[in-house]
């Protein structure tokens, strides 16, 4: 009977030692022997991110969460296989469900979770944002375009053909015809002006506002909390201090975490900040 | 901690420090993530300290900054360790902000320099810590394992 735990026990000494390959083996070898043990395969699924091998890794996660809905590295492993596949909505729930799992439990993994959250706000902003940036490179040709082609149609209809002229009524032929490719380079210039405008206004404003940083981590905080004298930090970074030193670091009075309380305001504030600026996830 | 914590919280510190720093500090170079280096001068016209520029070298760990960093003035020809009742003839300083009991991770490289620039400008005796010399020759420790003995904090 003992011989899961044997393979368990031997896996993660590979796993540790970076040996993926044998020791996804292992857990195998194990859940055949122990299936319903959610350990097990979130145990597997790290190997297998570890080796890229994302939608079996996805398959373990869910097996886990059948056995365990709460398990906190289920939930984690999942989030990081979605973000690899780029699926970022559910990679960022995942992730979100992970922290929230993390802080009920007081996990000592709460400083990379955080980190993970921020990171998936992050990717899934840039995808946004660099497919935001083709369509308006695309509306913007397809607009120079269809001007081109009006203004192409313009000149038609004053008649083409005048070309190689009979002398006076040429000439005039001539002049209106520069009025009016005039007036279309003119247009063009506008519409160009237009899109140049709205382009650096998106680069402008590239600057962190000081409530959105938390002052122990100087990252954008993702679940800020607030101590006693009003003043709020990342879960993650005051715990972490409160560990080593259970006093507040303004005023060095006794603060214990479960002094802490969200700030829930300040959540919503900083989560609308990033979903609109998600370059600042990694400032 | 994640491994990276500290780094990436170094790396926004520099580039703030990069951009603007108080009168009186300057940065002299930050090449890795690990080691920094600052002068400072006292901006007053203390006798003790006028004219004279003083170098400062931090030394991080991977914990910082919920630990504290590790700062000491450095001798050079012509960066003096400056006179003051806390500060070892070595360069070590005596500062609670900087001991385990005296940091706080909202403290930064940036309030550290201005700390000890103010810790000089409001100084007015001309000596060293008693003990100095036997301290000096003795003393085979780093800065942050000493424990020091925070006398007299008002100086």
């Amino acid at each position: 009977m003992a011989k899961p735990t044997f393979l368990k026990d031997e896996g993660n000494r590979r796993f540790q030692a970076g040996d993926y390959v044998m020791a996804e083996a292992l857990y195998s070898q194990a859940l055949i022997v122990d299936p319903q043990n959610p350990a097990l395969y979130t145990n597997r699924a790290m190997a297998r991110l570890k080796l890229s091998q994302w939608d079996s890794a996805i398959a373990d996660c869910a097996s886990c969460l059948r056995l365990q809905p709460d398990s906190m590295k289920a939930h984690y492993s999942l989030s990081q296989a979605h973000l690899a596949l780029r699926a970022h909505d559910d990679a960022l729930s995942h992730a979100l469900r992970a922290h929230e799992l993390c802080v009920a439990a007081a996990d000592k993994s709460l400083g990379t979770i955080t980190a993970h959250v921020l990171r998936c706000k992050k990717e899934r902003w840039d995808e946004r944002e660099r497919r935001r940036v083709r369509e308006m490179g695309e509306l913007e040709e397809e607009v120079v375009e269809l001007l081109e082609r009006g203004r192409e149609a313009a000149v038609r209809e004053l008649g083409g053909g005048d070309e190689g002229g009979d002398g006076g009524e040429g000439g005039e032929g001539a002049v209106v015809r520069e009025e009016v490719e005039e007036e279309w380079r003119r247009k063009m210039e506008r519409v160009r002006e237009v899109f140049e405008r709205a382009r650096p206004a998106q680069e402008k404003k590239r600057v962190v506002p000081d409530w959105a940083i938390d002052d122990i981590s100087f990252c954008v905080m993702v679940d800020p909390v607030i101590t006693k004298t009003g003043k709020s930090y990342e879960r993650a970074s005051i715990v972490e201090h409160l560990r080593r030193q259970p006093q507040d670091p303004l005023t060095r009075e006794p603060l214990y975490p479960s002094d802490l309380r969200p700030n829930l305001d300040l959540k919503q504030a900083c989560e609308q900040f990033v979903e609109e600026n998600g370059w600042a996830a990694d400032w | 901690m994640p491994v990276q914590f500290a780094a990436k919280r170094l790396s926004k510190e520099l580039q703030k420090i990069s951009n603007s720093l108080p009168p009186g500090i300057m940065l002299v170079s930050a090449e890795d993530l690990e080691e920094w280096l600052l002068d400072i001068k006292v901006l007053d016209s203390n006798p003790l300290y006028l004219n004279e520029t003083y170098r400062l070298k931090f030394r991080f760990s991977s914990t910082y900054p919920i630990e504290p960093p590790e700062v000491v003035f450095v001798k050079l020809p012509d960066r003096p360790i400056p006179i003051h009742p806390h500060i070892y003839s070595n360069g070590i300083i005596c500062l609670d902000l900087l001991g385990a009991q005296g940091w706080s991770p909202v403290q930064n490289v940036e309030s550290i320099a201005m700390s000890l620039q103010s810790m000089l400008t409001g100084n007015s005796k001309n000596e060293r810590p008693q003990g100095d010399e036997e301290f000096v020759r003795g003393n085979r420790l780093r800065p942050r394992d000493i424990e020091f003995y925070y006398h007299d904090n008002d100086v």
